[in-house]
């Protein structure tokens, strides 16, 4: 068998070995690599507990010797809640306590993390496509849904008497409200409207600021997409990106109203996910691929990586809220991918837990994953660093 | 006839004495055959004709009797006969060897020269010299000046030595030693004889003698057949040899072919089969095209007859046989709602302009408001349809219309059309307005109308029956008509009511067609397997027919915006096309087949039943037999 000169190296000092090159195995596995790494940190530091699995991410092919860096592994993401709903999910978001999804049985719910029941928000017409946290003072929260009735609520909920109040109705749309966005300072929001009624005119941004009254109106509206507006989030407090079917995402300027820069894909985006650890924009479109786009760039399109490995559309992306490589993925294909963006063609896990489409995921800060789908299951993953990890 | 061999006469006879004169001068004397006279002497006077004209007989005795016959000629102008003198005689024989007519003339008299030759120191005249004579000419200067410049400028070159080598060339350097030139070139030699084997041997090895029953079957067989013309045969020794007794017959055989059989080269054009195929852009080219399935709208429990998409393509509604119309969001898949129609769904139009949805179903047409997008648009709509006044005279009409109330009111039925026969096809048209259905029937002229919704009037536009209609269009931009009946495809203009066009499609049966959104082009399905794509510009016959199916064709649509056409069949597959068609007229369209889309699964012996195309992107629905819809991207 022939033999490979191989160097080690990792960016955790906790886990460095000595720079020196090793003759493996060519058609060594990830296992085997493990226990090379495992055995070498032990000889050095005989006090490291357990093994410690780590995961070959990236090779490189280097004047005959290859470079592999390693990281520490993290467990599997294991389904730890499985809640039921009528219908299928349409849209999920969680915060530290609770959990809100949108279905398309008209209504949203509240959950709390361990997978229980809390409240049904009952108030439109037609079904609810996303849902968004705006703000929580203590006991009170705010939240909002948005709907294919072209409105969007927003909701006050006293989490203690378990009490909900419809505050306001915004109005505005000409078509159906897609999505919505809560800025970084949770005082003003984005909707976004999927249809457009006359030809001539063009599918707009609605934003609102808390105002009096039960009915409100825009304060603001972005128009420039010439077809249905499919995502939409707050960059920073001044910038508001979104992408739309006509294969553009687009970054504008919160104050003035105006397109800052304009940034063209080939294919239609269903989702997009804007990570401020490492900067960088993740869309999911109608191909098998999840794109990462840097939003800084002046030129224009510049498709960074792409993540291929789903063979469905892309419904649903979001980076790690504490992880500035990772994201997870939603597909058309059932799977909840699990990414690593140092490895763009094989993904770290995938989750096949749902039946059916996957329309959202979510990831809060406590490293829960989300996701819902077709199935009308909401999945909850336990998903954290090993025990060595904490236990060192 | 003069004979001059005759000897002289001694006697001479002169003329009379009287000279008698004619002053008529050179006129034909025809002119006098009237007259007694013949002509006016010197004085003035007639003279007169001889009373007795000589005959032939007169004639030949004077010729044997009169000696002088020979040299006497008559004188037509006097009537008189002249006996001509000897030096007359004299003078013409002169004239008749080219001498001349004088005798004393002599022609060879030596000559004196005018100038003597010799040079003499003298001028010939006095006069003196011109003074031109010995100053150069400033003409001639000028001339020859000019010509020193040109040569200096090397306008004219001087003469090039002569080649004194002789100039040979070769003839036939030129010639292609490969080409073909004349006969000799042609020549192909006479096939040489088979050189005798053993069996022709006088002493032949065994096994080369035929046994007995060899030569049995050999003298049963005929000439032509036989594998030898002889029998071979073994003799002890060469002179043992009988005379061969076929020679002569052998020989004058070989004669024969030589001189029957044509020689001739066969000129093979090779041509590479590759050549000749046309040459088409690679698919890669050519994208964006649905390649890849990507979603299957599941629900229905029957065979999905037709779909069609909004005209902002976030909805999709379908009718199937299962007596249900279904609403599908497009981006999810999702069944957002679900109307009993209470009959086969044969067709769906989703209205080009409002929210209004149309249906037909069997003897029906209904109009649906699917109430889906914006509310604004969902209310206008149904103002519209309730804001019908009905006119003061109701006039007859081929269908009843009746607003929908209550229950189904509630389901999202505004109008129905009861028509007196099963509807096939409804068609919108551009402006939202108008729409057509079809009722095929063979027997009555009643199989096409185009009601107006917001006047809710029905009018037949046709007075005869053409045969059974099968499908109508409306043309996207112009007032034209289209009527797909068996094996034609009918242009009406719908303004000056006539008929412009009839196109053969050379199909057997019509099953679906499709305008193309500019107007020029339209595509045909036929239930032949085959797809003619017309270019009303070019011709009423096909542009191309392409046979990609196995099976027959049940829908074909273009693309709004994209240079793309697509066709769905009974062999389960969707074939999407590339179909560019050029502003440039002379340019003609360019059509490359770019993908098989398989997924639906043949149930029945059906595939797929309808092909639509999302209004802005470039994706394929496709409804089958297998009760789903799909979505290809």
């Amino acid at each position: 068998m022939s033999q490979l000169q191989t160097r080690f190296f990792t960016d955790n000092k906790k886990y460095s070995v000595d720079d020196v090159p090793f003759s493996i195995p060519a058609a060594s596995e990830v296992q085997e690599l493990s226990n090379v790494i495992n055995k070498l940190l032990e000889a050095k530091n005989d006090c490291l507990v357990c093994q410690c699995d780590l995961k070959r991410v990236l090779c490189v092919l280097q004047e005959d010797v290859v470079e592999i860096e390693y990281v520490e592994r993290f467990t599997a993401p294991q389904p730890e809640e499985c809640m039921m709903h009528d219908d299928w999910i349409s849209s999920v978001e969680a915060d530290s306590e609770w959990i809100l999804t949108g279905s398309y049985d008209k209504t949203a719910r509240i959950w709390s993390l361990e997978g229980k029941a809390v409240m049904t928000v009952a108030g439109h017409t037609d079904v609810v496509k996303d849902v968004a946290w705006v703000r929580r003072d203590g006991l009170t929260s705010l939240l909002l849904t948005a709907s294919l009735d072209q409105t969007i609520l927003l909701w006050e909920w006293n989490s203690e008497r378990n009490k909900l109040k419809a505050r306001h109705c915004c109005r505005g749309h000409a078509g159906s409200v897609d999505t919505i966005a809560t800025d970084p300072t949770r005082t003003k929001v984005t909707g976004e409207e999927e249809e457009v009624e006359e030809p001539p005119s063009r599918p707009r941004k609605k934003q609102k600021t808390e105002q009096l009254g039960l009915t409100r109106t825009p304060l603001m509206t972005l128009s420039g997409h010439n077809e249905a507006v499919s995502s939409v989030l707050w960059l920073d407090s001044e910038e508001i990106c979104s992408a739309s079917w006509d294969h553009t995402i687009r970054l504008w300027d919160a104050e003035t109203g105006s397109v800052k820069t304009t940034l063209t894909g080939s294919k239609v985006f269903n989702h997009i996910s804007y990570s401020p650890l490492c900067r960088r924009l993740a869309s999911g479109s109608t191909d098998r691929h999840v794109r990462l786009w840097d939003p800084r760039s002046k030129d224009g399109s510049l498709v960074l990586l792409s993540l291929t490995s789903h063979s469905g559309w892309v419904t649903a992306v979001k980076w790690a809220p504490s992880h500035e490589h990772q994201l997870v993925s939603g597909s058309l294909d059932n799977l909840v991918k699990l990414w690593d963006t140092r490895s763009c063609k094989t993904p770290l896990y995938d989750v096949s837990a749902h039946e059916d489409k996957v329309l959202c995921v979510d990831w809060t800060d406590s490293r829960l994953m989300l996701s819902g789908g077709a199935d009308n299951k909401l999945y909850t993953y336990r998903y954290t660093a090993c025990e060595t990890d904490a236990g060192a | 006839m003069m004979r001059l061999s005759v000897s002289r006469p001694e006697k001479l006879y002169s003329t009379p004495i009287t000279d008698i004169r004619n002053t008529v001068g050179n006129v034909p004397m025809e002119w006098y055959q009237d007259y007694p006279h013949i002509g006016y002497n010197l004085d003035g006077k007639k003279i007169f004709k001889p009373i007795r004209n000589k005959d032939e007989l007169d004639e030949f005795l004077d010729k044997m009797e009169n000696p002088d016959y020979w040299r006497t000629v008559h004188d037509k102008t006097t009537a008189s006969d002249i006996r001509l003198t000897d030096e007359q005689v004299d003078l013409v024989h002169r004239l008749q060897k080219g001498q001349f007519g004088d005798v004393n003339f002599n022609e060879y008299e030596p000559s004196v020269d005018f100038f003597t030759n010799e040079v003499m120191i003298h001028p010939v005249t006095n006069r003196p010299q011109d003074k031109r004579s010995f100053i150069p000419s400033l003409i001639e200067k000028e001339k020859v000046s000019k010509l020193v410049h040109a040569i200096k400028m090397g306008w004219i070159k001087p003469r090039k030595p002569k080649e004194t080598t002789p100039q040979y060339y070769d003839l036939w350097a030129k010639e292609d030693p490969n080409a073909i030139l004349g006969r000799h070139k042609m020549h192909v030699p006479a096939p040489k004889m088979r050189l005798p084997g053993h069996e022709e041997s006088y002493n032949p090895p065994p096994e080369y003698l035929l046994t007995e029953e060899e030569r049995l079957v050999w003298e049963q067989q005929d000439a032509e057949d036989r594998k030898l013309p002889f029998l071979p045969q073994k003799h002890s020794c060469l002179r043992a040899v009988p005379a061969f007794s076929r020679f002569i017959h052998e020989r004058f055989e070989r004669c024969l072919d030589l001189y029957l059989c044509p020689r001739q080269r066969k000129m093979r054009v090779n041509v590479n089969p590759e050549d000749l195929i046309p040459k088409l852009p690679k698919p890669k080219d050519l994208q964006p095209f649905p390649t890849t399935m990507s979603l299957v709208y599941r629900g229905h429990t029957s065979l999905v007859r037709s779909i069609s998409a909004s005209p902002t393509g976030q909805w999709l509604v379908s009718g199937s046989d299962d007596f249900t119309v279904r609403f599908w969001e497009v981006n999810t898949g999702r069944c957002m709602k679900t109307l009993e129609v209470g009959g086969a769904v044969k067709s769906v139009a989703w209205n080009p302009n409002p929210a209004v949805c149309l249906v037909a179903v069997e003897r029906t047409v209904l109009l649906l408001n699917p109430s889906l997008g914006d509310r604004l648009v969902v209310s206008s709509t149904d103002q519209l349809i309730t804001a019908y006044e009905p006119p003061e005279e109701d006039k007859e009409q081929a269908v009843t219309w009746a607003l929908s109330e209550g229950l189904e009111h509630n389901m999202g039925h505004r109008l129905t059309l009861t028509h007196p026969k099963a509807v096939k096809q409804v068609v919108w048209h551009g402006k939202g307005d108008y729409l057509s259905s079809v009722m095929p029937d063979n027997s009555s002229n009643l199989q096409v109308l185009i009601h107006q919704v917001s006047k809710r009037r029905t009018q037949n536009p046709f007075r005869k029956n053409k045969g059974l209609v099968q499908c109508v269009s409306f043309h996207p931009l112009r007032p034209y008509f289209f009527v797909a009946t068996q094996r034609y495809v009918r242009v009406y203009n719908l303004i000056k009511q006539e008929l412009t066009k009839k196109l053969m499609t050379n199909c057997k049966w019509i099953s679906s067609m499709a305008i193309h959104p500019g107007g020029d082009n339209l595509i045909c399905g036929s239930y032949d397997c085959r797809l003619a794509w017309f270019d009303l510009d070019l011709s009423t016959k096909p542009y191309k027919m392409l046979r990609h199916h196995k099976k027959a064709l049940r829908g074909v649509a273009y693309h709004r915006n994209y240079p793309l056409f697509a066709s769905g069949a009974d062999d389960g597959s969707v074939i999407v096309c590339h179909g560019m068609v050029y502003n440039d007229l002379l340019q003609n369209p360019l059509i490359v087949p770019v993908k098989v889309l398989k997924g639906h699964q043949i149930t029945h012996d059906l595939g797929v039943l309808d092909v639509t195309f999302h209004p802005t992107q470039p994706w394929v629905f496709s409804s089958g037999a297998d009760t789903t819809i799909r979505l290809f991207t």
